[in-house]
């Protein structure tokens, strides 16, 4: 639980960050950060997975049993904020992991989650993905609700979203991603 | 190209079907859902055709969630979206209801009417170690590093193939789909 701390504490804490330089902003994150804490070994965790970039462990609260969430290393708040290569790296970790489910504890199949913001659901400031092992009747019920769209309204968000995208394609060579790759992207030659 | 024309999202990558198209290369499109959880909900598919994640790629793999990545940030950026959710449903009792790998990025807000969230199951110290044991078994096969070799490389996660009889087993269920 956070402790509590009067408003004169919380002014001088907010003038300390900002005058943090960027190095030492990534590092008072960090010490706040309980999954980076259990990236450290400074706090207890049930690991499955782990090498230089990412890791996997059991969720505290699963929504069954196997519930795994796969962390980046290095602290991120969000997705977006993750370099494509860390991106697609995670990922094909996440299907291994998923694969796991299926072969290793019989599940019928896999949820993969990740919930960028607090009104999607994130609850902790470190970027992960639920992966969660799934079967019939296991009384997980998920809802996304179907709402039609006119075909004006489409077209106009579907144009803001190319705008937005604009430029801004993933890197071409991920294709290319091979062993030496990632051991590069590991910083490892 | 592997498709299959029977499958709606097949269809969709070939124009078959028409669609809102929001990002496309040789081997991703992603399209607007004309009935989505929220407005600017999109689907990020394979071009080929892969029922469940085991079966596509790693290199596709990488590159549709660095696609679902950039269209998140644009849901952010464009939309005014409080956050962003990328589900995936892979199989029928997850919630997959069209036997096309498909990841959907949701934008969100408050109150929406989106629920993701599950009731936390209790387990006791024997079901978590049975699955913890289980489940190890499989992931030490992931990529790791051979630390004693001169040349450190990494392994990349194995390619996955399923067996005949797994492949049918999760076809024969997404075949059962209206």
């Amino acid at each position: 639980m956070a402790e509590q701390i009067s408003p004169e504490q919380l002014k001088a804490l907010q003038e300390k960050i900002k005058q943090m330089s960027p190095e030492e902003l990534k590092e008072f994150q960090k010490k706040q950060c309980i999954f980076c804490q259990i990236v450290a070994g400074k706090v207890q965790s049930r690991k499955v997975y782990e090498d230089e970039k990412v890791i996997a462990l059991f969720d505290i609260s699963p929504a069954n049993p196997g519930h795994l969430l796969l962390l980046t290393k290095e602290h991120y708040s969000i997705m977006p904020q993750i370099p494509d290569d860390d991106v697609a790296y995670a990922f094909m970790v996440v299907k291994s992991l998923s694969n796991s489910m299926l072969r290793g504890i019989d599940a019928q199949g896999t949820n993969i989650i990740v919930a960028n913001g607090i009104a999607a659901g994130q609850r902790a400031q470190h970027f992960m993905v639920h992966i969660i092992p799934r079967k019939d009747n296991d009384g997980i019920n998920f809802v996304l609700p179907q709402k039609a769209m006119e075909q004006k309204e489409i077209e106009a968000i579907g144009n803001k979203l190319v705008a937005a995208l604009g430029g801004e394609e993933p890197k071409r060579d991920s294709k290319d991603i091979n062993l030496d790759d990632i051991s590069k992207m590991l910083g490892v030659k | 190209m592997a498709t299959r024309e029977s499958c709606l999202v097949c269809q969709i990558v070939g124009n078959q079907i028409p669609s809102k198209k929001v990002y496309e290369d040789e081997l991703v499109m992603a399209v607007l859902d004309v009935n989505g959880a929220n407005p600017g909900h999109c689907f990020v598919m394979p071009k080929n055709h892969y029922p469940i994640i085991e079966q596509v790629p790693d290199i596709e793999i990488g590159r549709l969630f660095q696609v679902s990545n950039k269209i998140s940030s644009a849901i952010f950026e464009s939309l005014g979206a409080q956050g962003t959710n990328i589900f995936v449903a892979n199989g029928i009792p997850a919630g997959q209801t069209v036997a096309h790998f498909t990841i959907n990025v949701i934008p969100r807000k408050e109150n929406d009417g989106i629920n993701l969230q599950w009731q936390p199951k209790q387990l006791s110290e024997e079901e978590m170690s049975t699955v913890e044991l289980r489940l190890k078994e499989h992931t030490k096969n992931i990529g790791y590093f051979e630390k004693e070799e001169k040349k450190a490389r990494v392994k990349a996660p194995k390619p996955v193939i399923l067996s005949e009889e797994e492949e049918e087993y999760f076809t024969k269920q997404m075949r059962r789909l209206p």
